[in-house]
């Protein structure tokens, strides 16, 4: 009992730095901020910051925008990894060098390339010089709908490094003597793929669809370092619209779509964790 | 011989993905080593001119490296900026990670589990969700426009405590049960059993961290108004615009930090299972 005791306060005293921390710039803010949301200067409003919110059109497209972004991209960062990760798998060899190689999107600062990205991409530009070249019409990559195929390429370049890293580490994992009877069988690649290194991949693909979905929200930084704080409408994502109220300094508005927003989140990974327990099953 | 060429054709695919990935940073490289009035003359974009693909240097010069270093205190500035935002934040995190995580994993007490429920909820929110509380808080305790509002609260998010817990689940109870038996320290046990066995994931921690806090953004352009205190994740591309001519050598000094702390724990991060 006494040894219990002992555990409790040390684990609980072990633990206090990382709870301060998330209670003091976290949990208590957010706390606050739930009663911003239902006032304006300390009076009680009920739902009107919410209707506001709801009502305001730079909302909506901030919230298409990052919808359009995080389907697209967030499957292709996924998929393409995994390909890569399995065909890296059919090497003999270690390609312990290749996957380093692949690695350095990740190492390298997005403030370093952008330049390059704004020289490849430019309406003048090397992609357009090639493109001209071969006789197709030049693309805005900076104005217009295709500034967001742009920051998806960015997006994909960047993440698939890691992605790779994790997936190989996991296919690593599945052990040979699982593959083979069914080799024996006379299964074929595809199938074995389908029936048992998929299935057995699932863990890590969840992770890695989470973390995933972790960096997708923070592509706030590609754009605005490509594009600056005001981007393109098709670019006009949830960072910028929190940032302009930042500006404005309108805190009701600020909170109310804070809440709003956890809420949406959190639903989001309801969803996720309930559909991987299920497909896990 | 059929083998052969179906290894060789496989080679050969895996370099063309590799020079996909590899293409901005090597090019970034190259042009480094450019003149400046050469990169200027290259890039400088006039209607009906298109930039070419550039990657030879006509003149090979380390200008850009001198103008960086010696002509330019304020790049150096920018640069001591940023590493006295990231240093403290790794540090801080990864110490407070370490005793958090090893707490949520192995020790029991009162409320554990709703308690790490809150650093999941915290891990899963964006940047948009989280700095409005941050925000209000930095603003209370008087901390806008300085340094300390972009270290506190990138130094407690959830990241730390939830990674490391994944790699101590991994560490077997009965080698703990066995060290505590023959009277050893809780304190002795984290240091001398645990973290020997995730020395992985203190790896995998510190780069992730680093390198997320090499790239801040989005608090900056909020908490920051003088741009004197810019780290050079931002104030870089102000650069872009008004100093072509040394902006491939910044990003090149830029990326050393990150990729030395990478080459220097490369091994664990690459072989640390999770």
């Amino acid at each position: 009992m006494k040894l219990k005791t002992k555990q409790a306060w040390t684990g609980f005293l072990f633990a206090l730095p990382a709870l301060i921390g998330v209670f003091v710039f976290y949990l208590i803010p957010f706390i606050i901020s739930i009663y911003n949301g239902f006032t304006i200067q300390d009076r009680f409003v009920g739902f009107t910051n919410f209707a506001a919110l709801i009502k305001s059109n730079t909302f909506w497209l901030a919230m298409k925008n990052t919808a359009i972004f995080s389907i697209i991209a967030i499957p292709l960062a996924v998929i393409i990894p995994l390909l890569i990760s399995l065909f890296l798998a059919t090497f003999d060899k270690h390609t312990s060098f290749f996957s380093s190689l692949f690695l350095s999107p990740m190492i390298v600062p997005i403030a370093s390339v952008v330049y390059v990205w704004q020289i490849f991409f430019a309406d003048y530009g090397v992609v357009n010089n090639i493109l001209k070249n071969f006789g197709i019409d030049p693309v805005s990559f900076f104005k217009g709908p295709w500034s967001m195929a742009l920051v998806i390429i960015i997006f994909v370049w960047k993440n698939c490094a890691y992605n790779i890293i994790l997936f190989s580490a996991g296919l690593r994992k599945i052990p040979k003597e699982v593959k083979e009877p069914a080799r024996l069988d006379g299964a074929n690649r595809f199938q074995v793929l389908r029936k048992i290194t998929l299935p057995l991949l699932r863990p890590t693909t969840f992770f890695v669809i989470l973390l995933t979905i972790i960096s997708s929200f923070k592509i706030f930084r590609e754009v605005y370092l490509l594009y600056g704080q005001y981007p393109d409408e098709h670019l006009y994502m949830i960072q910028h619209f929190m940032n302009n109220n930042f500006y404005n300094l309108n805190y009701p508005r600020l909170s109310a779509a804070s809440i709003l927003l956890s809420i949406v989140i959190i639903v989001i990974m309801l969803v996720f964790f309930r559909f991987e327990r299920r497909s896990s099953l | 011989m059929k083998k052969r060429v179906i290894i060789s054709i496989k080679y050969v695919v895996l370099a063309l993905i590799a020079l996909l990935f590899l293409l901005p940073i090597v090019y970034m490289l190259a042009n480094s080593l450019m003149p400046s009035d050469e990169i200027t003359k290259a890039y400088t974009n006039s209607p009906g001119h298109y930039a070419d693909f550039h990657l030879i240097p006509d003149n090979f010069s380390l200008e850009q490296y001198y103008q960086a270093f010696l002509r330019r205190p304020e790049f150096l500035n920018l640069f001591w900026n940023s590493v006295i935002i990231t240093v403290p934040i790794v540090i801080i995190q990864t110490l407070v990670s370490i005793f958090a995580a090893f707490a949520f994993t192995k020790l029991k007490f009162p409320f554990r589990d709703a308690l790490f429920f809150i650093f999941i909820i915290l891990l899963i929110m964006p940047s948009w969700v989280t700095m409005v509380p941050n925000y209000m808080m930095i603003q209370r305790l008087g901390l806008l426009d300085t340094i300390w509002a972009l270290i506190l609260p990138s130094a407690f998010t959830a990241f730390g405590v939830c990674l490391l817990r994944q790699y101590m689940r991994y560490v077997p109870d009965e080698t703990i049960e066995a060290a505590r038996i023959d009277g050893a320290s809780t304190l002795k046990i984290l240091f001398r059993i645990v973290l020997p066995q995730v020395k992985g994931g203190i790896a995998a921690l510190m780069i992730l961290t680093f390198i997320d806090n090499w790239n801040m953004v989005e608090q900056v352009v909020i908490y920051i108004s003088d741009k004197d205190k810019y780290p050079l994740s931002v104030a870089l591309s102000n650069y872009a615009a008004t100093d072509t001519g040394v902006i491939f050598a910044c990003g090149v000094i830029f990326m050393i930090p990150p990729l030395l702390l990478y080459l220097y724990h490369s091994k664990e991060f690459k072989n640390s299972k999770l």
